[in-house]
């Protein structure tokens, strides 16, 4: 293999393997289920375009909804489907367009999900052989672990809702951090009524405002919330559980010790973070071979900003720090696209571009 | 973009062109519009080598972004909303004291639980379970938004775009809640609508703005300065930043 196309042709075959089956989405596509499945601030990154009767369509972002979503229209919601793409994403960074080769695999409601993770992981490998790199950094989160985490740490159930959402998102996790650690002082404020009267304030000051009691936050969901949230700072997390969860979320490491770390700073708070850290050890040994040069670097804050990631996630960087490929598990996705139940899902994309720079380094 | 001499562009119509043109007379550039209201030109008879073209607030800031008006008058706003990257391409020279606005978010008198931009996240979060959509917001602030919104960890959540009566929005059911700018509060209080404790998103008023992506020759840049140093609160040689 000599040039860049020829890379590409054995790029194009591995994508066109027997196992597997190449799609081709469309690359104007309605922009409206990006918006439905991944809000505003995946929204705004869309190239956007506009019918004359007002549909929003954008040129095609990434394969995997639209993908998912032919999965599930063609009606094969329990069939295990091993699916690959190869081709031109568009989005806007900084304002600017971006059009970029992407590959990638997504493996769908497959009955073992730890193999398909490994395929996933495999898949990835097979490509960096045919750009002849290793990835110089591997770094893993574990979403499925975090939540597990949350579960047997002795966090009050109220909480975990908040922390959890808030997880991928360094900034907003801290503020929460802060507020744990420090109780707000106005919200110590005693709960004046009992729930009927707080439910009636509220209904009173909503028909004030003009707004309808249903369509939008009800009545009894702002009191509950608001006497929830009195109670919550009422009843901090205790300092302890506090530390407990930042000194988790604080774990960096190359993945054998950070998982060490883990077991050991839950051994020693009396509570088992199985399966799910022998779930992600499991797959150690094939997210290594994607860095034969480095360590497998384990971040425990690490995931991304999107809610229907479940287990493992993880991303390959490049020497000038930009992501070669990235993937995980997102057992909730085709949920939230409309399954009747929650199917496995996992995949990845490789930024073929970027292979090449990094190959020519 | 004229090889020589500069352009200014002032807001077209309404208080802010009137407050604009008292601004600049009171330093002693009196404006002229030869045309009147209909009219789109204007010149300062002090100032020859200054062309004065009348624009809508957000045309002066798309211009000012793009570079092919060298000064102008419009609200700060309307720089940040037209453009993520839009501030990077100006210089704020000098607030002029009128046109005053803040953006804010602001929800429903009646949400009593939500008092911080904290507590708005945890509404995000589960909006869409409880009600099967995602929370609506209200605005023609449409980056700001989601600049706001992306600090505070917020991204559950969809933009409707508002052209006007933003503050309608919750009672009409079109939004859960607004970004809009105010300058007494008292349209929101009206509609029984709350600032959150940590709401503001930018205090605007109106601005003497440089484009830095415009042609800066170094003779255009002396008029620049020489004009700057009329109108008076600019720090001197602010043309060597450009």
């Amino acid at each position: 293999m000599t040039s860049p196309s020829d890379r590409f042709a054995e790029l194009t075959r591995l994508v066109e393997a027997h196992t597997v089956t190449r799609v081709t989405p469309p690359l104007l596509l309605p922009a409206a289920p990006y918006f439905e499945l991944a809000g505003e601030e995946f929204g705004r990154n869309l190239l956007l375009t506009t019918t004359n009767n007002g549909v929003e369509l954008c040129l095609r972002p990434d394969f995997t909804l639209p993908i998912a979503q032919s999965f599930l229209a063609d009606g094969r919601a329990g069939t295990p489907s091993a699916y690959t793409y190869l081709g031109p994403i568009f989005r806007q960074l900084d304002a600017q367009p971006v059009e970029a080769q992407q590959a990638g695999l997504e493996l769908l409601a497959q009955p073992d999900p730890e193999l398909a993770i490994d395929q996933v992981l495999n898949f990835i490998r097979r490509v960096l052989t045919i750009y002849d790199i290793g990835a110089i950094r591997v770094r893993v989160g574990g979403v499925g672990l975090f939540e597990a985490f949350l579960e047997a740490s002795g966090v009050p159930a109220a909480w975990r809702g908040r922390i959890r959402h808030r997880f991928g998102h360094p900034e907003a996790l801290a503020r929460l951090m802060e507020r744990l650690a420090r109780p707000d002082p106005g919200g110590s404020a005693p709960i004046p009524e009992d729930r009927e009267t707080v439910v009636e304030i509220v209904t009173e000051a909503m028909i004030a405002g003009g707004l309808a009691l249903v369509g939008s936050r009800t009545p009894d969901e702002i009191a509950d919330r608001y006497i929830e949230k009195q109670a919550l700072s009422a009843a901090p997390v205790p300092p302890d559980v506090v530390r407990l969860l930042e000194t988790y979320l604080a774990i960096a490491a190359p993945a054998a010790d950070a998982f060490d770390q883990i077991e050991a700073l839950a051994s020693e708070h009396g509570f088992s973070m199985q399966p799910a850290l022998s779930r992600a050890r499991a797959h150690l040994n094939a997210l290594s071979a994607l860095a034969p040069a480095s360590d497998v670097i384990f971040d425990a804050g690490f995931s991304p900003r999107l809610d229907y990631y479940t287990g493992i996630v993880f991303e390959l960087l490049g020497h000038d720090g930009s992501i070669l490929a990235s993937g995980g598990e997102y057992d909730r996705m085709l949920e939230r696209l409309g399954a009747k139940a929650p199917i496995s899902a996992c995949g990845c994309a490789v930024w073929v571009e970027r292979l090449e720079r990094e190959r020519t380094r | 973009m004229t090889p020589e001499g500069l352009t200014l562009a002032v807001p077209s119509k309404g208080r802010l062109e009137e407050l604009t043109r008292k601004a600049f007379a009171e330093a002693g550039l009196t404006i002229a519009r030869p045309g009147g209201e209909r009219s789109y030109i204007g010149s300062m008879k002090s100032q020859p080598h200054v062309t004065v073209r009348f624009y809508p607030a957000a045309e002066i800031a798309r211009e000012l972004i793009a570079g092919t008006i060298d000064l102008g008058v419009t609200g700060a706003d309307l720089i940040y909303e037209s453009s993520e990257t839009g501030p990077d391409h100006v210089v704020f020279a000098r607030g002029l004291g009128f046109g005053e606005a803040d953006v804010i978010v602001a929800v429903p008198d009646a949400w009593i639980d939500v008092r911080t931009m904290s507590d708005l996240a945890d509404v995000a979060s589960d909006f869409r379970a409880r009600h099967g959509r995602w929370l609506r917001v209200a605005t023609k602030y449409v980056n700001l938004t989601r600049h706001h919104f992306a600090r505070a960890g917020i991204a559950e959540y969809r933009i409707v775009e508002s052209a006007g009566a933003t503050e309608a929005a919750p009672a009409s059911g079109s939004a859960d809640l607004i970004v809009d700018i105010t300058t007494t509060g008292s349209t929101l209080t009206a509609n029984q609508l709350r600032i959150l404790d940590d709401g503001l998103i930018l205090k605007s008023e109106a601005n003497l703005i440089v484009s830095r992506a415009a042609a800066w020759t170094p003779a255009r840049k002396a008029q620049l300065d020489a004009f700057l140093s009329i109108v008076g609160g600019v720090a001197p040689g602010l043309s060597t930043t450009l």
